[in-house]
């Protein structure tokens, strides 16, 4: 209530608006006369993006218009890995479905010709800036920089095109910090970007010009940083041209399912083809950190290096990766979608699915925090685990199986017939697996109650749970004999097990079962239930048994390098080879420093050999 | 409780608008005594240095001489064409004009390093090793009368402002941070775009804007977007950005005379 000593003591409405208008008025005065500035705000905007930009294609127009050249990699500061992968590459891997609609990562995308759309989010309360779209035609990429201060997200968080970005006002520039972005073009001629990869940008604005600078740092295949820089106009009014649809189909008949096209190492026939067009020795052509800086124009004289075309004999990368394990004594919980979650921190990923039945819980990772992945599950549904799902006998699915099947319960068989033959029945979760599984870890001695008892026998196990089709199928001989992949259908996710990682070249089990053919058909087999959503990535959430959450996009890169490398060591097979031969020949060179290792329980030179043991030369 | 808030409201209101007149009248009151601050003393950013390019985009045609006619991405009108496509580099040299492709139209995307250094108090100079040239940028009327190679080039601090001046006052944007040298350089003698005889006239207009970018690893960054407008031989105006990083010292200087080749 206003009480009548108040409305006495303060000026009227009307005095108040006059007020106003003086203040307002002053003010005005002293903009339009030109006074001092007030201070800088240290969060306010220095540039405003918004609009509609169309890149201006007066450099590197070859590459950004028709497409760049093969073998050029002139002024990229890559490594060898990254040179070889790009020898390698057979531009005819974009026929396969799975790569038929690739868009491109961030740092790439925004220098393809094209539009570009920039919108601010705020507040609708505060109008603080949240957030500022940027739209791009080509492949419909859509990125989100975050204004707000938020954190990027944890390593096991999966990775897109256009990557997790931050940004603040730094000068007279908006300064941009990218991760999680997918494996992608450094250049589309076969010049990897790595999932690696982290980028800083700078978008600064003369006028209706628009410079954009980004600054590329990737372990795995760059030596040094590359900076590319990118210009864009503003349209004054909206051009109308945003879309890029894109559906796979069959481009090739008949091909088979693990026919990956690839140069072997020394045989890509363009090299000399862009060698006899522009007169440039492979030194300059190939790349590498010298290729960038002034002095190359003298190295260019020095003549031809044939040896870029081979891996450099000796050498023994290993991976560049971030660790995407936490490593702090706690499981952390990623939802996925729907009722089903992730639980990283056990050396190994578990998935949960919860729901009226009690959950479901797909491996149970190392078991040194069993205790914690069960109080992970407590937050997740106050009912007991009722089922447990192995996707392999190996220590990093199974070592908490005992722990967490001790904390659950099948209420499905208590009180059933089972009942009358076991008197343990119902007692504790249910544990499913291919019967190999079982077989194995009996044959280990493991705790009766980790052994799974509900077994199958050929292609596949099935069964309906908390509202979801959950189907397991056998992976015949791929890590070990008795590999499952899980699908909760209604979710679309599909726990790959160590089918399929993010860290390692797949662990071939060659004493339980697992060959080089059986791991590619596996791949195979998730790539034929898989669907993206968009540009060929989401859909279908493909978890691995150690790393980040993916999709197909990961899964095929995957699977690509696995047959490339069984390619190449097949073909020095059939040329009479010795294991000893092409372990030196380092057929797994452009990917070392991604996957490779020199020490632990899963060495490169272990993998090869594995391959060359599991391989049948015809 | 929301009369009392408004009065507080415009009581604020009241004390920005007095202070910005209290600021603004001394200001026309004179301040200190003298000259204003020279550019040197107010540079947003500070480009001195030695800076090495990072030839990363159009590699092919700016580490080698790409071959006559070869003019891919630039906008060049049938004038353009029929001069580039006339390029003898022979009789560039006989000709004394070995320097045509490192005039203020083409040094900048040549590989070298660059030495930035104040020459006074309004002449930022930029010295080139590739050609051994030198450009003056001079804060307000240029003493060049142009007619060489680097023509005259007029320099400005660029700082982002509405049309009607830099912010302030009560509904103004703030004052902007940072800040780009913006250098409209004119009356060059006729060059090359690119070393294979890809022109500009002498006619042309180049207006550069200079930022200079802070890495996390506390390397720098100095982009120069660079326009060319020159309706003698071009169809639109020509834009390229040109990147290059700091260097701690003069490593790699290396100063090499013009070549037409």
């Amino acid at each position: 209530m206003l009480g009548a000593m108040t409305r006495h003591h303060l000026p009227s409405c009307q005095a108040l608006i006059r007020i106003a208008a003086i203040a307002c008025a002053l003010a005005m005065s002293a903009r339009l006369t030109g006074q001092a500035p007030a201070p800088a705000n240290a969060t306010a905007p220095a540039v405003d993006l918004s609009g509609y930009w169309t890149s201006v294609l007066h450099e590197d127009s070859m590459e950004r218009g028709a497409g760049p050249e093969i073998a050029d990699y002139g002024g990229f500061p890559v490594n060898e890995a990254a040179r070889l992968f790009g020898l390698s590459y057979d531009p005819s891997r974009l026929t396969l479905r799975h790569h038929q609609c690739d868009g491109y990562v961030a740092p790439y995308q925004i220098r393809a010709l094209g539009n570009a759309r920039a919108w601010e989010e705020r507040d609708a309360n505060t109008h603080r800036l949240v957030a500022i779209h940027w739209f791009n035609q080509t492949f419909e990429g859509r990125r989100t920089i975050w204004m707000d201060g938020r954190p990027h997200p944890p390593a096991w968080a999966p990775h897109t095109w256009m990557g997790f970005s931050t940004g603040r006002f730094v000068g007279n520039a908006l300064r941009v910090e990218t991760t999680h972005l997918k494996q992608g073009w450094l250049r589309r001629n076969g010049l990897p970007e790595s999932d690696q990869a982290t980028t800083i940008e700078f978008f600064i604005r003369h006028g209706d010009r628009l410079t954009h600078t980004v600054v590329v740092n990737d372990p795995v295949y760059l030596s040094e940083p590359l900076v590319k820089t990118t210009d864009f106009y503003r349209q004054p009014i909206d051009p109308q041209n945003w879309l890029f649809p894109c559906d796979d189909g069959e481009q090739i008949l008949g091909r088979a399912p693990d026919d990956v096209p690839n140069y072997l190492f020394g045989q890509n026939p363009f090299v000399k083809e862009y060698q006899d067009k522009h007169k440039i020795p492979l030194a300059g052509h190939l790349g590498g950190a010298p290729t960038m800086y002034p002095e190359i124009a003298a190295r260019l004289e020095s003549g031809a290096d044939s040896a870029l075309l081979r891996p450099a004999p000796g050498a023994r990368p290993v991976s560049a990766a971030v660790d995407p394990e936490p490593r702090d004594g706690k499981v952390h919980v990623w939802p996925l979608r729907g009722n089903v979650y992730l639980l990283t921190g056990d050396e190994g990923n578990i998935v949960v699915q919860v729901g009226d039945e009690g959950p479901v819980v797909v491996d149970t990772g190392r078991g040194r925090l069993a205790k914690e992945t069960v109080q992970a599950i407590r937050t997740l549904s106050d009912k007991p685990i009722q089922l447990i799902v192995n996707t392999s006998f190996h220590a990093d699915r199974t070592g908490g199986n005992a722990a967490l099947q001790a904390s659950g319960d099948d209420p499905s068989v208590r009180g059933s017939f089972f009942s009358l033959q076991f008197r343990d029945a119902g007692v504790g979760a249910t544990i499913m697996a291919h019967q190999n599984v079982s077989n194995r870890l009996v044959a280990a001695k493991a705790e009766p109650r980790a052994v799974p008892s509900d077994t199958y026998l050929e292609e596949r196990r099935r069964t309906f749970h908390n509202g979801d089709s959950i189907e397991l199928f056998w992976q015949r001989n791929a890590v070990t004999d008795g590999d499952s992949l899980v699908h909760f259908r209604r979710a679309d996710v599909i726990v790959a097990g160590n089918v399929f990682t993010t860290t390692q070249y797949p662990f071939i089990d060659v004493a339980n079962g697992g060959t080089i053919d059986g791991e590619i058909r596996a791949l195979n087999d998730i790539l034929a239930r898989t669907v993206y959503a968009h540009e060929g990535e989401g859909g279908t959430i493909v978890v691995p048994g150690h790393g980040y959450v993916c999709d197909e996009h990961e899964v095929v890169e995957y699977r690509d390098m696995v047959v490339i490398i069984r390619d190449r060591i097949r073909a020095m097979m059939r040329a009479g080879a010795t294991l000893a031969q092409i372990r030196a020949a380092r057929p797994t060179a452009d990917y070392d420093t991604r996957y490779g290792a020199v020490t632990g329980p899963w060495t490169t030179d272990q993998f090869v050999e594995a391959i060359h043991r599991t391989l049948t030369v015809k | 409780m929301p009369v009392r808030r408004f009065a507080s409201a415009i009581v604020i209101a009241l004390a920005v608008a007095a202070g910005g007149v209290g600021t603004g009248v001394s200001a026309q009151r004179g301040g200190p005594p003298g000259a204003p601050p020279s550019p040197r003393a107010t540079a947003p950013i500070d480009l001195s240095g030695y800076w090495v390019s990072l030839i990363t985009e159009d590699w092919r045609f700016r580490v080698v001489t790409p071959p006559k006619g070869d003019y891919t991405s630039v906008p060049l009108n049938p004038a353009g064409r029929k001069a580039a496509d006339a390029w003898d580099p022979a009789r560039d040299q006989a000709a004394g004009e070995a320097c045509r492709a490192y005039g203020a139209g083409g040094v900048m995307r040549l590989p070298g390093r660059l030495r930035i250094e104040w020459q006074d108090e309004r002449t930022l100079k930029i010295d080139t090793d590739a050609g051994s040239q030198t450009r003056l940028l001079t804060f307000g009327p240029s003493p060049s009368q142009g007619g060489d190679w680097q023509g005259s080039s007029i320099a400005s601090w660029d700082r982002s402002q509405s049309v009607m001046g830099a912010g302030g006052g009560f509904f103004g944007p703030p004052a902007s941070r940072g800040g780009s040298l913006k250098v409209v350089t004119t009356r060059m003698k006729p060059g090359y775009l690119r070393k294979n005889g890809v022109p500009y006239s002498g006619d042309a207009v180049i207006t550069e804007y200079f930022d200079r970018l802070e890495l996390p690893n506390g390397d720098a960054l100095l982009v120069v977007s660079t326009e060319v407008v020159d309706p003698a031989y071009l169809t639109q105006p020509f834009w390229t950005s040109t990147h290059f990083r700091k260097q701690n010292d003069a490593s790699g200087w290396s100063p090499t005379p013009c070549s037409a080749r």
